[in-house]
């Protein structure tokens, strides 16, 4: 009896979980650009530019995306899925010529089916990517942060069969 | 009501003298001084604040400067987006501002986050140092302004974070954070009355109510009742009547009450009662920073001509000064303006990456001078 109870207890938080699961989508796999040219971002700094080609790696503990500007190399950056930052330091370039250590920060949550990407670093950008997934179609709503005001865009990805 | 733009003005002004001016013109510059560096004001000393003079990390600097705040002629607090490494070498003469080098401003190398909000004495000695708070500031560029309420008898002091989308609420002191509008390193969209999106500034009603630009990103502005709950919002990206471009200066003030918005990026304030309705523009300035005066007056400080303009409550200018440079006296970038109640004006620079005291020139025509509005007395309880 008192398995039976305890059973029933567990049983709708068990579906729960196995119905958010379900919920939530898997965005891996190789994503094209719907556009072959740079679009007109309106950020500076090339900051915000969507990569013509993104590759997705998604598991159970973590989101891996490998992402460039046009013309520029791809970059991976990686983001865990329960909630806590990834952090780590890069080089990077100034405007000067100068070279200096930039930290980099990344966090992911869930709002739904939708997954929420928060990227940070200490050269004053921020970018925040909404993903969602329709059959073989990644929207991605992107918003840009950088000293500037800031930019919005909605961009549209393929996927590469 | 639309009025003259005020570079127009100036540049008429420049080429033709101000005999040629149509009358509209000439109501708009005719106290308004063209080429006064500093008005009624002495130049100011290059050593001033003293706590930053030398910087007191040996090979360090103060970097770009997002506010300052004068409580009253002897607290003023300073609002700091960290220090800068210096050059190997520096010349003998370096007066201790980054904007002496003259090459790029103090916003573009990557800042060390400490001593994001120091208080200095009116000589600029260190008062207090609230370093404790300075990690609230790493992943940011420091902080963007720093207020005080006129209304608030525990004198809270505001501190706004652009870059993480908050705004802080302190004690007096500095011990404890007491309050955070919006959610830390989260931005809403234009309708989301709980996140924020690259706030830029504060003003208060007599009651406590109070008003944030916010600002870079959801351009709008939002009211809210003295405990900080969201009361309602306005504006959205555009340029027409009540709408914005990078809204980045709010003051707050006249009877009945209005709220006074500088709508940085479409180059104009834009005027409002106290429910977001739309009343008046006044075009062809852009301010980075405005500010109630004693008198009841709007100065602004223009980020186009880099003049501080007085304005009265219907948009006519009634004087202005100022130049861009990194001498003393001259500004690159002034980002908070702020007067102590015995006209005492402080100017803070982002680009420039200096903080300057003006202070009054003797026999200066007082109606030149900014003066700061006084403050309630402060209750017993709350500290210092």
């Amino acid at each position: 009896m008192t398995k039976t109870i305890a059973l029933m207890l567990l049983l709708p938080a068990a579906l729960g979980a196995a119905a958010s699961a379900q919920g939530r989508p898997n965005f891996s796999g190789t994503w094209t650009h719907a556009s072959s040219v740079p679009p007109n971002y309106p950020g500076s700094n090339g900051w915000g530019v969507p990569s013509p080609t993104i590759v997705i790696t998604q598991s159970a503990t973590e989101i891996a995306i490998e992402a460039g500007q046009f013309g520029k190399q791809p970059m991976k950056v990686v983001f865990r899925l329960d909630g806590g930052d990834t952090i780590w330091d890069a080089p990077s370039s100034s405007q000067s010529g100068n070279t200096a250590i930039v930290k980099w920060r990344t966090k992911a949550s869930w709002d739904g089916s939708r997954l929420v990407l928060y990227t940070w670093n200490t050269a004053l950008n921020q970018m925040r990517d909404i993903l969602s997934l329709s059959g073989n179609t990644l929207t991605i709503v992107r918003a840009t942060e950088q000293p500037g005001p800031s930019t919005n865009a909605t961009l549209t990805y393929a996927k590469r069969p | 009501m639309r009025r003259v733009p005020l570079s127009l003005v100036a540049s008429v002004v420049v080429l033709f003298g101000s005999s040629l001016l149509p009358a509209a013109a000439l109501q708009q510059s005719a106290k308004g001084g063209v080429g006064d560096i500093t008005g009624p004001y002495e130049v100011p000393d290059p050593k001033w604040p003293a706590w930053a003079h030398p910087y007191p990390k040996p090979g360090h600097i103060w970097g770009s400067q997002g506010g300052v705040f004068a409580e009253s002629p002897n607290r003023i607090y300073l609002a700091n987006r960290g220090e800068l490494k210096l050059p190997d070498t520096v010349p003998p003469n370096f007066p201790g501002n980054w904007g002496f080098f003259n090459q790029q401003a103090a916003t573009v190398p990557i800042a060390n986050m400490v001593n994001c909000i120091v208080v200095v004495d009116g000589n600029g000695r260190l008062i207090e140092a609230w370093n404790q708070w300075d990690t609230l500031f790493e992943w940011g560029r420091g902080p963007h302004q720093v207020y005080i309420s006129p209304y608030d008898p525990e004198r809270h002091v505001w501190v706004v974070d652009d870059m993480r989308h908050v705004i802080y609420k302190f004690t007096h002191d500095g011990t404890r954070l007491v309050q955070t509008l919006g959610v830390l390193d989260e931005f809403g969209d234009n309708d989301d009355l709980t996140r924020l999106r690259r706030p830029t500034m504060i003003d208060w009603l007599p009651d406590g109510t109070f008003f944030v630009a916010d600002g870079y990103g959801n351009t709008r502005v939002v009211k809210f009742n003295k405990d900080g709950k969201p009361l309602l919002k306005w504006g959205s990206r555009g340029t027409g009547p009540g709408q914005f471009n990078t809204p980045h200066g709010i003051a707050v003030g006249g009877s009945p009450p209005r709220v006074f918005v500088s709508d940085r990026g479409n180059r104009r304030i834009q005027v409002f009662d106290v429910n977001g309705t739309f009343l008046d523009e006044w075009p062809g300035i852009a301010p980075h920073s405005m500010m109630m005066s004693a008198d009841e007056h709007v100065w602004a400080v223009d980020s186009i001509s880099d003049r501080i303009v007085k304005f009265d409550l219907t948009g006519h200018v009634e004087y202005s000064f100022g130049q861009f440079g990194t001498r003393p006296g001259y500004t690159w970038a002034m980002h908070q303006i702020s007067a102590d109640q015995e006209g005492n004006l402080f100017i803070a620079e982002v680009f420039g990456g200096r903080t300057q005291k003006y202070r009054p020139r003797p026999g200066a025509d007082p109606t030149h001078l900014v003066r700061g509005r006084s403050l309630l007395p402060m209750s017993g309880s709350a500290g210092n």
